[in-house]
């Protein structure tokens, strides 16, 4: 008898531990759709959204396969629904029917497929097609951001902070150590009212000239003067000219900002391009900083013996 | 005679598919079928890395894929020696198929670009023909578009996609023993049915085509896919199958060794040239 009372306080024990580790499980987002806006839209003083703040709410803008698979166009509204933003066609969702975790070459090579799935391709002409697949194919030796390198605009995407100010907007793109290694990468914009230097008078740079300007309540930078050394998205091996051209808008509305990018390149592309809106959320904490970017060394190259890659 | 012929042919074809007729199926057993030959496929993913606190469900993650084989195709009635390429993509539905043919006269190579996207068919006197002024022909080929269009969705992952978008219309059945999903296609190819077999591992291993119509008899067909394994230079767990033998009305049209197949969705655009989509029929625009 007292045998079978501890059993069953055992038994209860082990429920309420139970319990108790599930209520301290966090909630896990089943969706990579983007943030819903809430709160108002600060501004400055002129009138203009304040753009300013830590932009890196969802936690994981660079390295996780959410959002990158958002960013490649391919919206996952829940358990069973997903749908290509650029198409409009539905994808066929399979709920997980394992629990055994992936080891790191299933997940790798899931991810790698996840982010090229969309259908938002930029058109290259037919002369450079073989030149982007056999790009994007190597790209363990091929990819300039690999080594160490700044990832460039608009490959970018939303800058992790914003400082805005009446003549000029900040940008701060921290740097990634580890299986990404990019380096940390800013642009002071100016908001003068200023004009372009002729092209053929600018030396190519990775985040090249830009000016901005307000439409509205949107801000559009504009951009030349770009090195060739960069792609312009974070996959696919999109390789552009020395004359691209970008034109990035960012929109706030409460506490997402919207970022889509138009690249234009007639010396490669058939037609400009625009990426899938992207959608940052705003770090809720007020007080929040942005972390120092770990150093960046690639190491990982030389020992690669196969083209599996990110 | 021509029409008795072709009369035999038809009724032989329904034939074989009302051999055994399926059974209704409820949605769970059709859903479990169709998602066994995903996964046997590689089709269903997920990745973990940098999730935080996201976990998604997986999807489907086939879109773009090329592969090259070589072996032999019809001629005229003749087997010639075949070089196979396929450029293929689901969002957008198109395919590009590149072959270089030997001995069919004993003259030179033939060389024949056969390209599909949507509703539009056209065939292309290089890669990309007709996006660019002076680089390349490209010519309608209306004609061809079922014929191209059901090559794309008679291929294993095709199939996949197919069934799960026939939804309540396709059907499961049992056949000798072995696994069968039956469905309709539908949009351009409305009219065909089809019958894909399962081996003991949900791999397709067969599938066969049937017109409901006479006037699409043509598309009547019976491919047979083998051999599968991950064949890419980029490894993704994505299951290729390395020959490919396609009849028509009980002759070899086609038979490729798949040397390499990549699955990792690579670069691959169907732009339609601008003369295409002015040619188009009125209700492909």
């Amino acid at each position: 008898m007292r045998g079978s009372g501890r059993i069953i306080a055992a038994a209860a024990a082990s429920c309420l531990l139970t319990a108790a580790v599930l209520a301290q499980e966090p909630a896990r987002r089943t969706n990579n759709a983007p943030p819903k806006p809430s709160g108002a839209t600060p501004r400055t003083a002129d009138g203009h959204p304040d753009l300013s703040g830590v932009w890196n709410g969802l936690g994981d803008n660079l390295n996780g396969v959410p959002n990158q698979i958002a960013n490649n166009g391919v919206i996952i509204e829940s358990e069973t629904s997903a749908r290509d933003l650029h198409s409009g066609q539905t994808i066929a969702v399979f709920p997980r029917n394992t629990t055994r975790g992936q080891n790191n070459e299933q997940a790798e090579r899931a991810a790698a497929l996840l982010r090229r799935s969309g259908s938002n391709r930029p058109l290259y002409k037919p002369e450079y097609w073989e030149m982007v697949k056999n790009l994007d194919h190597n790209s363990n030796e091929e990819d300039p951001s690999n080594n160490c390198m700044p990832a460039g605009v608009p490959r970018g995407g939303i800058p992790s902070y914003i400082s805005q100010h009446g003549n000029h907007v900040m940008f701060i793109y921290p740097g990634q150590g580890g299986l990404i290694a990019t380096q940390t990468m800013y642009r002071m914009i100016p908001l003068d009212g200023r004009k372009h230097t002729p092209l053929q008078d600018l030396d190519g740079t990775f985040t090249g000239e830009s000016i901005a300007r307000w439409e509205g309540d949107t801000l559009v930078v504009d951009s030349w003067g770009f090195t060739p050394n960069t792609w312009f998205d974070q996959i696919g091996g999109y390789f552009h000219g020395e004359n691209m051209h970008v034109i990035e808008r960012f929109r706030r509305d409460g506490n997402t900002l919207t970022w889509t990018a138009t690249v234009e390149d007639p010396d490669v592309l058939l037609e400009p391009w625009t990426t899938t809106p992207r959608v940052a959320l705003l770090n809720p904490r007020a007080d929040s900083l942005l972390p120092e970017s770990q150093p960046c060394s690639e190491r990982d190259l030389s020992h690669l013996v196969t083209k599996e890659h990110h | 005679m021509r029409a008795t012929i072709l009369a035999t042919v038809i009724l032989a074809t329904v034939g074989a598919f009302a051999v055994e007729s399926p059974r209704a199926q409820s949605a769970p057993d059709r859903a479990k079928v169709i998602r066994a030959a995903a996964d046997a496929l590689g089709m269903a993913k997920w990745s973990d890395i940098g999730t935080a606190t996201t976990r998604l469900p997986g999807i489907d993650i086939v879109n773009t894929m090329e592969f090259r084989g070589s072996g032999t195709s019809d001629s005229a009635g003749r087997a010639v020696k075949t070089e196979y390429h396929v450029a293929l993509g689901y969002n957008p539905a198109a395919m590009r198929v590149e072959m270089i043919r030997t001995g069919a006269d004993g003259g030179a190579a033939q060389h024949t670009i056969q390209t599909v996207r949507d509703t539009y068919a056209w065939d292309e006197s290089e890669i990309g023909a007709g996006m660019v002024p002076g680089k390349g022909t490209a010519t309608p080929a209306n004609a061809a578009l079922k014929e191209r269009l059901l090559q794309l969705w008679t291929l294993p992952y095709g199939v996949v996609k197919a069934a799960l978008a026939a939804g309540d219309k396709t059907m499961v059945s049992t056949e000798g023993g072995a696994t069968v999903i039956t469905f309709p296609l539908s949009g351009s190819l409305a009219g065909i049915t089809v019958k894909a077999t399962l081996d003991s591992n949900s791999l397709i291993t067969r599938v066969e085509t049937r017109a409901d119509n006479p006037a699409l008899a043509s598309l009547a067909t019976q491919t047979e896919y083998s051999s599968y394994s991950d064949r890419a230079e980029v490894l993704t767990d994505v299951k290729t199958p390395g020959r490919i033998v396609r009849k028509q009305g009980g002759r070899t049209i086609l038979d490729i060794e798949v040397k390499t197949w990549e699955s990792n969705n690579p670069y691959l655009v169907f732009p339609v040239p601008a003369n295409v989509k002015a040619t188009a029929p009125a209700n492909s625009r």
